[in-house]
């Protein structure tokens, strides 16, 4: 029933060498997760959708006004040692 | 919690894998400290294969083909020697050895793998497999760890770079070749799908995978994903497999691409497995983040929101003060964050992506630029359109600015021309360079795309 071909192809060589040095440690291996299935609200995703969270991953303001005038302040300073250089 | 008879009898009664796959979990669980004593000392090795046939069969009124019964037989008898082995670690701790559990255990694995391909084991037991597999990995880990641990001691150290080094993960690379032979009976099922032994290939795959990280052979899982994907046609859709499968596999196949960089490829199987991950698995929502996050920097020049961090304190501590340096446009807090940072990035292997943060601190500098140039007179009845025409001189000031120039520094115009053009080959920043005139002109439409402005 097993299928010699597939067994070479995927059967760990002797000659392959470590090609990445640094070695993971033994607790950043993806851990079993203690139950096989659970439903799709209990999913990442799902349990987001359900909290109306779905968008916090990633980062999508700009904060323009916060530090905008601050750093204009500093601009200008600098503007003119860059003027005064050339 | 019930004996391992008990379990291995209700599993075939109902046909019941997992319940099947308990009576041949090694571990003795809190409520019922005594299940592998108990089932130690129900024999002795004389005895073992006719206690067997009585325990598993004569006295649960279990009915299989001889050969399936006998199978059985043949499984348990290396395992009751296994387990003989674990017990020793309460009861004679000076003669309890890894290295032992592990070969009694390798024996289980084999006999387990013969009793699908020669003896006719129903595919419905195979989460028997995933369980056999996955202690085998555990005990090959603590076996090395075992016989290294005795190497050192008799060898002084003197020969941790030669000589120990190279049998550092023997019974793991041996464990690896046994499991190479359990991802090849699943793959090779030709059974119709209901009762295929396919439902295994992800769960064998995710252990070969979890080895071959350990033995920094992770070229060889490209072996297995060729191998996989020439028999895409005959497995079921992903989302028919239980999500635990699914998502440790995605998450390799990310991490794999991730170490390619291959990033927008990593992005795709690391989102998957972000989004079916349980909810609760904290540590592998974290493993998942500490390479989604890289990837979302190269492939869309976004960071990770602050809510998202402030749920794992160890990524907050490793992305947040390189995060908050891109965001400012800080280019000497960035180099100096990458600097106090490199060993981790380095030993999680997410360095290089992370350097390419810095275009995108370059960016935000320069975008904070453009924002602080204000508005061209408005033209009648029509919005205002910000200055879109601004001297290379006040970007040369913004790297001033961005790299904490000292007081009587100069910097290089050519240099700042240089990290312009840079920017739009890129694709970070639209417009061109006027030299003539030294000055930069954005494009009206969208001169930083992607952020707004």
């Amino acid at each position: 029933m097993s299928n010699p071909q597939s067994t070479t192809k995927a059967e760990p060589t002797q000659q392959s060498q470590p090609q990445k040095p640094p070695v993971l440690e033994e607790d950043d291996e993806f851990e079993d997760f203690p139950v096989e299935d659970w439903p799709q609200e209990e999913t990442e995703h799902g349990a987001a959708a359900a909290n109306g969270t779905n968008n916090h991953l990633w980062e999508e303001s700009w904060d323009d006004d916060d530090a905008a005038e601050d750093f204009s302040k500093q601009l200008k300073e600098e503007l003119k040692k860059v003027e005064a250089s050339h | 919690m019930p004996s391992i008879f008990e379990d291995f009898k209700e599993g075939q009664r109902i046909g019941s894998g997992p319940r099947l796959a308990a009576a041949l979990t090694p571990v003795a669980p809190a409520e019922n400290p005594d299940r592998l004593k108990a089932f130690f000392y129900f024999s002795n090795s004389t005895r073992l294969p006719s206690d067997l046939r009585y325990s598993l069969f004569q006295a649960t009124g279990i009915r299989l083909s001889k050969q399936e019964a006998n199978s059985w037989i043949e499984i348990f008898s290396p395992y009751w020697k296994a387990v003989g082995e674990i017990v020793k670690f309460d009861e004679a701790p000076s003669h309890a050895s890894w290295v032992k559990v592990f070969d009694a255990w390798k024996e289980t694995t084999n006999m387990l793998i013969r009793g699908y391909s020669t003896n006719g084991l129903q595919a419905w037991t195979v989460p028997c497999l995933y369980i056999v597999g996955r202690y085998l990995r555990t005990f090959a880990q603590k076996a090395d760890a075992e016989l290294s641990s005795q190497d050192s001691v008799a060898f002084g150290d003197r020969f941790q770079d030669d000589a120990v080094t190279d049998f550092r993960n023997a019974k793991l690379e041996e464990a690896t070749r046994v499991i190479n032979r359990m991802f090849t009976l699943c793959l090779s099922d030709r059974a119709s799908i209901e009762e295929s032994r396919k439902w295994g290939i992800y769960d064998t795959t995710n252990l070969l995978f979890k080895s071959y990280f350990k033995l920094n052979s992770v070229g060889l899982s490209k072996n297995l994903l060729r191998a996989l994907n020439a028999s895409s046609a005959d497995l079921p859709e992903m989302d028919a497999f239980p999500k635990s499968h699914i998502v440790t596999f995605k998450y390799y196949v990310g991490v794999i691409h991730f170490l390619d960089e291959n990033y927008a490829e990593a992005e795709e199987h690391l989102s998957y497995a972000w989004n079916m991950c349980h909810q609760s698995a904290i540590k592998n929502k974290e493993l998942i983040l500490a390479y989604l996050v890289p990837c979302h920097l190269v492939t869309t020049h976004t960071l990770p929101s602050k809510k998202l961090l402030s749920s794992f304190p160890r990524l907050e501590e490793l992305f947040r003060p390189l995060c908050n340096c891109i965001k400012a446009g800080d280019l000497g807090g960035f180099d100096a964050a990458m600097t106090v940072a490199e060993e981790e990035f380095v030993k999680r292997r997410i360095y290089l992506p992370l350097e390419r943060g810095r275009d995108i601190a370059l960016r935000n500098l320069f975008r904070k630029v453009f924002i602080a140039g204000g508005f061209d007179e408005p033209k009648e009845g029509q919005p205002p359109i910000r200055r879109t025409r601004i001297p290379v001189a006040e970007f040369a000031a913004a790297v001033r600015v961005g790299t904490h120039a000292k007081e009587g520094s100069r910097v290089d115009m050519d240099e700042v021309e240089c990290l312009l053009s840079n920017l739009i080959y890129k694709g970070l920043m639209k417009g061109y360079i006027s030299r003539e005139r030294s000055m930069v002109v954005l494009s009206k439409g969208g001169a930083f795309p992607g952020t707004g402005v």
